[in-house]
């Protein structure tokens, strides 16, 4: 295992929605034996709404030079997140005007380029990696998944991780754990419409419903997801979907470190399984 | 019927300026952004390769009007698949600035409450530092409703049973009614007035 310490970036949504996430995320840390210390007052890296590259640069340096300053690569949960801090960081790289111009907006922005951002995904996958992982876990999920990537893993290609077409990360490690990965190649990097939600919630709920309903033809007993925003979409919101779209979906939605925490043996409770909208304890019933 | 008197042929150069818009005369209109789009599946005339080519000829006033800019998802789907990189994601967004621009001058009138939005999201993340749930819903919603009162109501109706839901689970304790700030928020500040739009 190459990787002992991280910086940990949360991102907005781990105190409130995905409060889940970020307990499931931290308790698989801990059990990988990999330190995580939560950046000292980070902030928001710009989400979907800050459209503008100069603006979304300005705030991740700040970020970016936070973790520098430790001396560490930047871990997160969250895709938007890690498209974010991972484009500015490359942004910044490759131009020292871009680095000069921010750093004269305050001595806090300085960023030497240093370090990377990298999400928890590819973290598990390529840093600590699949015999560390397999040799921790104690635990077989029967579970059939439907493994859901959406956007920023695999796209676009300056940051992506994973294959943009049929990315194969999530499959395997929840293949690792003894899960069954369902036929679900067609969706799985799909958008859940969440940048929508607020202005157009009619196109929002259709994209997540086709996300739901090829999940659920495909046999899944959940989906397993990396982004706090498609969590929110998929499970915080499937009872507003099938509400206004007058359907039946009773579709689990866990976030793959809450999946991963279960295979490594950890207790349901502190992985916030109790927190998910769509009830997982079906599921829970399928660790042996 | 496209009066040729009535194009704008800097229009281009225009969006070349705007950053993400860099690419655009990269475009050979191949369509591959437009097949692959999960909007144009749901709306049919959602054309990405449309807005390009009206953008191209000059067709500024009906590109910077086009309520489909606003239903742009930014997945990159198309920008992962463009075989010219013209960054497709980024070059709408390079568009919605310039649009937003123009009907904050007065000058067109933006048929999408998404400006409103992704304003209100700029400006509480301005004050706080980190995204405010709470705040952002009670800014953009009397703004988008036009009153403070229809706004609430407008609220209260997409947002109280997932509230509810929530609130049960414990993920929106009164600890979510008041805001995270950074603390270094002079500098966070800072930032927008040097980086933001002017």
């Amino acid at each position: 295992m190459s990787v002992s310490k991280m910086a940990y970036y949360p991102g907005c949504p781990s105190e409130g929605t995905a409060m889940d996430q970020d307990m499931s995320t931290k308790a698989v840390f801990e059990k990988l034996g990999v330190e995580l210390v939560e950046m000292d007052d980070w902030n928001c890296c710009g989400a979907a709404e800050v459209e503008d590259p100069r603006l979304v640069y300005a705030l991740n340096a700040r970020n970016l030079a936070i973790a520098e300053k430790e001396g560490l690569d930047i871990v997160t949960p969250c895709s938007i997140c890690y498209y974010n801090l991972e484009r500015s960081n490359q942004a910044l790289k490759a131009d020292e005007d871009l680095r000069t111009k921010v750093k004269g907006i305050d001595n806090s922005l300085g960023y030497n380029g240093k370090i990377r951002a990298k999400h928890v995904l590819d973290v598990f996958m390529n840093d600590v990696g699949q015999d560390e992982l397999k040799s921790k876990m104690s635990k077989k999920l029967n579970i059939k998944v439907a493994p859901y990537y959406g956007c920023y893993l695999g796209r676009p290609r300056e940051t992506a991780f994973d294959d943009p077409d049929d990315p194969v990360l999530m499959d395997r490690l929840i293949e690792l754990a003894g899960g069954e990965v369902v036929p679900f190649s067609q969706t799985k990097t799909l958008c859940c419409g969440g940048p929508l939600m607020m202005t157009r919630s009619d196109i929002a709920f259709a994209m997540s419903r086709k996300i739901l309903d090829a999940a659920r033809s495909a046999g899944a007993d959940c989906i397993a997801l990396a982004c706090p925003l498609c969590g929110m979409m998929l499970d915080g919101k499937q009872a507003d979907i099938e509400k206004a779209l007058n359907v039946t979906l009773g579709m689990p939605v866990v976030y793959i470190t809450q999946l991963l925490g279960l295979a490594l043996g950890i207790d349901a409770k502190k992985l916030g399984l109790n927190k998910n909208a769509v009830d997982t304890k079906e599921l829970l019933g399928k660790v042996v | 019927m496209i009066k040729t008197w009535e194009l704008d042929p800097s229009f281009k150069y225009e969006i070349m300026k705007e950053p993400g818009g860099e690419h655009i005369t990269s475009c050979y209109q191949c369509s591959t952004c437009t097949i692959g789009c999960p909007i144009t599946e749901l709306v049919p005339d959602y054309n990405p390769r449309k807005i390009i080519q009206m953008s191209l000829l000059g067709m500024r006033n009906e590109v910077l009007t086009s309520p489909d800019l606003w239903i742009c998802l930014i997945c990159q789907t198309c920008t992962a698949r463009c075989p010219q990189d013209v960054r497709i994601s980024d070059l709408l967004g390079a568009i919605r600035r310039i649009a937003e621009k123009e009907a904050e001058a007065g000058k067109l009138k933006i048929d999408s409450s998404r400006p409103l939005f992704d304003k209100a999201f700029q400006h509480q993340l301005e004050k706080h530092g980190r995204l405010y749930d709470m705040g952002l819903a009670m800014e953009y919603y009397p703004k988008k409703e036009g009153s403070f009162i229809s706004g609430m109501k407008a609220m209260m109706k997409d947002y109280k049973d997932f509230g509810m839901r929530m609130f049960k689970k414990g993920k929106m304790g009164p600890k979510a009614m008041l805001p995270v700030k950074v603390k270094d928020r002079t500098v966070i500040k800072k930032i927008f007035e040097e980086m933001g739009e002017k």
